[in-house]
């Protein structure tokens, strides 16, 4: 099958190629880690190749977006902008910006929104499915007026999307719909989503078809960047980290090496493997001290069965790599040792209970 | 113990981790981060059902089956005669339109006969899967098609999309519950976040088997583990797994990964 280019060179062969086509994608990584800089190439690659191009901008205004990609010396006056920012209005009108007021059918956008303002300054409230209005509206006329269908979309962000937008509990049915809907419109699309929280699972990050996730942390006084591919449906991938660099031309994916200095271990990616050693080297610590105690208990002849037990259980959770369950577990089984051996009878040996914090030796 | 044969999964080492097989007519969970190869491996549990002539649904609550066909083109494996049913809730309308539940009288299709293109909400009428209709759904192709195998990736969507007026915990307990009544051997998706607490659901089946994506400097490593089996004793280690061109390969002659 054609792939779609993501039109930065490393990271098309990071994906075997390209993108599968007419599918939604997540772009991740932290604010200033080259996310939007990364769907300015994607977009640039699709109107080189002519191919209509949308991009929603939810972030900054459209007059912002174009100032700053002027830096890296693109060309994409033919690029179409949706300002679906949500002050829209205060906004002056840049060739080839759609103004969401003509484009739009305002009243059903108020509808929607319950806002109703009868002065000409409106505050147009920015909801998903409103931007998903302007979004179809937007295709109907581009496919009237050219007889061109998008092929690239890109939504920047979903991240402003949910702040601005999502309403309570059915922000998850309103995220799947809108995707569905992006897939309906077989157009590729990247949704740029910051992703705050690993323990809370997105719903664009599961539904999305594939994931390309940036790196970038402080080495030093230096900032390093990498990127990787989190999850591809249908396609191969290279699954290692790649140094980054946001050079004049914009941005550069090295394929022969791998980022040779780490975060340091207070942050949580990309860091993560050398935090992983770090936190084994703790638990396993923890553990062989326990197994300490609990050999001085059995010379003592202190009942500790439920102990190894507890152990054991910890240990478990730390072969399944559940460190903070195994340490938790780890330090009541320590606890409850010192408290055991500290209540049982004095030791035949003249060492004295409660034992020093650092093990029996 | 159990007199039941055990079935094979479809993955030989995941067999042998689970000491022979499944038992047959339970519900099983299959959890894991996205991209972890969930999917993969409920195609291949079906896959293998297919080969020994066995009727098996897929329901598929996340990808249209457009491109999970395209998706699974890349393993060859003939999948013509297995059933996909397309639990897709359609674009919500926020218009005063119909909104219509899920038929019950929805047919799924045959691999074969899907299309490339992905299916296109109507212009009038929008389809909205929920549970309620899912399962009653179901409960008559159950009877009609008598299915062995059924999958359902994932119950992370269900949940998330098809439960607006339910109460989650409840309403995902009583379908696991009617999966077990009708005796089919099913196997659930669950989405896992990448850290942290594990969704309720994956408490709820016979058994559950985890896949885990590590990152190191040398790229993905996969590890798959059984954290639980009712019913039948199971290897406690975790093994390392890989995606090849024939699918998921547990590799359980080397060590196990993190054996203590």
């Amino acid at each position: 099958m054609d792939r779609v280019k993501t039109g930065v060179a490393g990271l098309d062969t990071m994906l075997s190629g390209g993108l599968l086509p007419a599918r939604p994608y997540v772009v991740s990584g932290p604010t200033g880690g080259g996310k939007t800089i990364l769907s300015a190439h994607f977009l640039l690659e699709g109107l080189h190749a002519q191919e209509p191009c949308l991009l929603v901008t939810l972030d900054e205004p459209p007059i912002e977006v174009k100032s700053n990609m002027a830096v890296f010396g693109w060309n994409m006056d033919r690029l179409k902008i949706l300002d679906a920012t949500p002050d829209v209005r205060a906004h002056k009108r840049t060739r080839s910006v759609i103004d969401v007021g003509t484009s739009l059918d305002v009243r059903d956008m108020e509808q929607v929104t319950d806002i109703r303002q009868s002065s000409q300054v409106r505050a147009l409230e920015v909801t998903v499915h409103s931007v998903q209005k302007m979004i179809k509206q937007e295709f109907a006329q581009h496919l009237d007026r050219t007889k061109q269908r998008y092929k690239r979309i890109v939504i920047d962000s979903m991240t402003a999307l949910k702040m601005f937008s999502m309403h309570g509990e059915d922000s998850r049915i309103l995220i799947q719909s809108f995707l569905r809907f992006l897939s309906e419109l077989e157009a590729t699309t990247l949704i740029v989503s910051e992703h705050l929280d690993r323990t809370v699972l997105e719903t664009e990050f599961f539904l999305s078809r594939g994931e390309i996730r940036l790196h970038k942390w402080l080495d030093g006084s230096f900032i390093r960047r990498a990127v990787s591919v989190e999850k591809f449906r249908g396609s191969s991938f290279d699954d290692r980290m790649r140094p980054v660099a946001i050079t004049a031309k914009g941005m550069v994916v090295s394929l022969d090496s791998t980022p040779q200095s780490r975060e340091p271990s207070s942050g949580p990616k990309p860091g993560e493997s050398l935090l992983e050693t770090r936190i084994i080297e703790e638990v396993s610590n923890a553990i062989e001290s326990v197994m300490r105690g609990i050999e001085e208990a059995h010379r003592r002849q202190v009942a500790i069965r439920d102990i190894e037990v507890a152990l054991s259980r910890a240990m478990l959770a730390f072969q399944r790599r559940n460190y903070q369950k195994a340490m938790k577990l780890v330090l009541s089984c320590d606890s409850a040792l010192k408290e055991r051996i500290g209540v049982a009878p004095p030791p035949p040996t003249p060492t004295a209970p409660p034992r020093p914090p650092g093990g029996i030796r | 113990m159990i007199a039941a044969a055990k079935i094979r999964t479809g993955v030989a080492g995941l067999d042998k981790m689970l000491h022979g097989g499944l038992v047959p007519g339970r519900p099983y969970i299959l959890s894991g981060a996205p991209g972890s190869g969930k999917t993969i491996l409920s195609v291949q549990f079906l896959r293998e059902g297919l080969e020994g002539g066995e009727r098996c649904l897929f329901v598929a609550l996340e990808e249209p089956p457009n491109e999970l066909k395209i998706n699974m083109r890349a393993f060859r494996w003939n999948l013509d005669d297995l059933d996909v049913l397309d639990a897709n809730s359609d674009i919500r309308r926020f218009e005063p339109t119909p909104l219509l539940e899920i038929s019950t009288e929805e047919e799924p299709i045959k691999m074969r006969a899907i299309g490339e293109r992905i299916r296109k909400t109507p212009d009038f009428e929008s389809k909205e899967v929920t549970v309620h209709s899912l399962q009653q759904l179901l409960k008559n192709l159950l009877v009609k098609k008598s299915y062995e195998r059924v999958v359902i990736d994932s119950i992370t969507a269900l949940k998330y999309f098809c439960m607006r007026e339910f109460e989650t915990a409840l309403t995902t307990q009583s379908f696991m519950r009617y999966l077990s009544e009708s005796k089919v051997t099913s196997l659930l998706t669950l989405e896992l976040p990448e850290e942290g607490e594990v969704p309720p659901e994956a408490f709820l089946a016979r058994g559950e088997f985890r896949l885990h994506k590590l990152r190191d400097e040398t790229g993905i490593k996969r590890f798959v583990s059984v954290e639980k089996y009712k019913g039948s004793s199971h290897e406690e280690a975790v093994f390392p797994f890989e995606i090849t061109n024939s699918g998921i390969v547990v590799n359980t002659v080397s060590k196990p990964a993190m054996a203590i």
